[in-house]
């Protein structure tokens, strides 16, 4: 669904990405891990138009996507939901969810559409006359998510769903992805909880430098000491003790 | 007392006028982060659009005020197009591209000016509308052309408010005013949604122009004054507010002309920088104004 080959970028003249490659099969969740730094969010930024990558190939569904414009991206059906949790606070639940199907253009597609986001997130449907800037954390997260899920993507990324929420937030936002995916949507997340990114992928990249450094099947990686070691906060001593 | 009120009604009619510039660079400011100097100058170039089109289509003074304001608005989509997409592209209001931004407007301003000067010549022109006998309620006499500046703000006002608030253009606005890269991942063509916002200021621009028109005569140098009166409206009501650019125009009309009836008409221009120094005074970010928009 999504091939991203050796792309390169960063912004300015900081160079980030070096040749990044990584795959996504349709019906998916691709996890991205990666330290601070490394080119988690440059990658999916490329990939979403908000940068426009200086060498290498996106193709998605097919047609290649690097270089276009992010709403012609959004317009082929992938979408990305950003750090850091960002609303539009003036607008209420409902608007901000609206503004998702800007590209839907059919009020029955985008009835549809946000009844779904609806099922998803029940506790929107309550605060949708709510300004968002009211919202906490959690729901602020719901909102974006939603606001992604309601142009009806073919895909969609996450940058760190889980930042700075509490476990039991967490643990809905993780619980509602997997339900998204098992709708038949395909994921690539990049997360800083790579334990909870790992239980729920299939796949996963490791990024350092700005290049994919170690890959594999989610299952693999989480016993992988390398990844351990540098991103689980164990050591390859008390690996059994740990799991 | 019926002074007073005499004084109150051509307060509010000034003030409509200040009114729809003020929303204009508010507008302008909330969408594209960059204060827009050349927009008295668009306000002239409204008034002269309308001007003409009033001598020679003979379509009366309602088609006239739309169409002008039609394609004042379409003449703002271009000067976006042609000149300032370069400059906000790069950055715009918080950024070393945001000075150039501001300079490329007092350019504008010249450039459109002098184009004015020789389509339209020096000359302050009038612009006669037969409006008829003035409105009579019991004691009072209205002036029809005052009557008709604030019933055609108020209506324009209202299209605007209408369209940001129950449409999808609208929405749109509204995300790219407040963060472009979100409204972007939602689908917007941010660029088009900027091109609109700067169209309907300058639309908006346009109709002041034209309304004011019959009550004054149309000429080159019209814009400066009101450049700096809407500036001042914007501010007093809160910079980028909507709703702070009307009530911020309403207030600087209504002070100015009290002042200019019970102090003296010769300091009539002071008034309105008295109330901004005050409201800044007492609330820094204007009356309905917000804390800064925080770039992330």
């Amino acid at each position: 669904m999504l091939d991203i080959k050796d792309l390169v970028g960063g912004y300015g003249n900081v160079q980030i990405l070096n040749g990044a490659s990584l795959k996504v099969m349709p019906g998916q969740i691709v996890a991205l891990l990666g330290g601070n730094g490394t080119g988690k969010s440059t990658l999916l930024k490329a990939t979403s138009g908000l940068i426009r990558p200086w060498g290498g190939s996106i193709t998605f569904d097919g047609g290649r996507i690097e270089g276009l414009r992010p709403d012609a991206i959004v317009r082929r059906g992938l979408v990305q939901v950003t750090q850091g949790k960002e609303a539009f606070p003036a607008m209420t639940v409902e608007e901000n969810l609206r503004l998702g199907a800007y590209t839907v253009g059919s009020r029955a597609k985008t009835a549809q559409a946000l009844e779904r986001v609806y099922t998803y997130f029940p506790i929107l449907k309550e605060k949708r006359t709510q300004l968002s800037g009211t919202l906490s954390g959690g729901q602020l997260q719901m909102v974006c998510i939603g606001r992604g899920l309601m142009s009806s993507p073919k895909m969609i990324m996450l940058d760190e769903p889980s930042a700075a929420l509490a476990p039991q937030v967490v643990m809905d936002i993780f619980r509602t992805i997997y339900r998204i995916t098992q709708d038949g949507m395909t994921v690539l997340m990049v997360e800083q909880n790579v334990r909870m990114a790992l239980l729920l992928a299939e796949y996963g990249y490791v990024i350092k430098d700005g290049i994919i450094h170690i890959e594999g099947p989610a299952a693999d990686l989480i016993h992988d000491d390398n990844v351990r070691l540098s991103y689980l906060g164990g050591t390859v001593a008390n690996r059994e003790a740990s799991l | 007392m019926e002074f007073f009120i005499d004084l109150l009604i051509i307060g509010v009619s000034i003030g409509m006028i200040y009114a729809l510039v003020a929303l204009g660079i508010s507008l302008i400011f909330s969408g594209l982060d960059i204060v827009h100097f050349a927009h008295g100058e668009i306000y002239m170039i409204g008034a002269f659009v309308g001007l003409t089109i009033f001598q020679h289509l003979n379509i009366g003074y309602v088609p006239t005020l739309i169409l002008a304001v039609i394609i004042t608005g379409f003449i703002g989509v271009l000067i976006e197009r042609l000149f300032y997409r370069r400059l906000t592209s790069a950055g715009g209001g918080y950024t070393v591209a945001g000075m150039g931004m501001v300079i490329a407007g007092f350019g504008m301003s010249i450039v459109l000016q002098n184009l004015a000067y020789l389509i339209w010549g020096p000359k302050a022109l009038p612009f006669p509308v037969p409006y008829g006998m003035p409105l009579e309620i019991g004691n009072l006499s209205l002036p029809m052309s005052y009557v008709w500046i604030v019933i055609a703000a108020l209506v324009f006002m209202g299209v605007l408010h209408l369209v940001m608030r129950k449409t999808m253009i609208g929405l749109a606005m509204r995300a790219v005013a407040h963060n472009k890269d979100i409204a972007y991942l939602s689908g917007v063509n941010v660029p088009l949604m900027i091109s609109t916002i700067f169209g309907i200021a300058c639309a908006l621009g346009a109709a002041a122009g034209v309304l004011v028109g019959p009550i004054n005569y149309v000429q080159v140098l019209m814009g400066i004054g009101i450049l700096v009166k809407a500036f001042a409206a914007a501010v007093v009501g809160g910079f980028g507010s909507l709703p702070g650019a009307v009530l911020g125009g309403l207030l600087v009309g209504v002070v100015e002309s009290l002042g200019a009836g019970y102090i003296s008409g010769t300091y009539k221009d002071i008034y309105a920088f008295v109330l901004l120094i005050f409201v800044l005074m007492v609330k820094p970010t204007g009356i309905l104004g917000v804390e800064a928009k925080v770039k992330a």
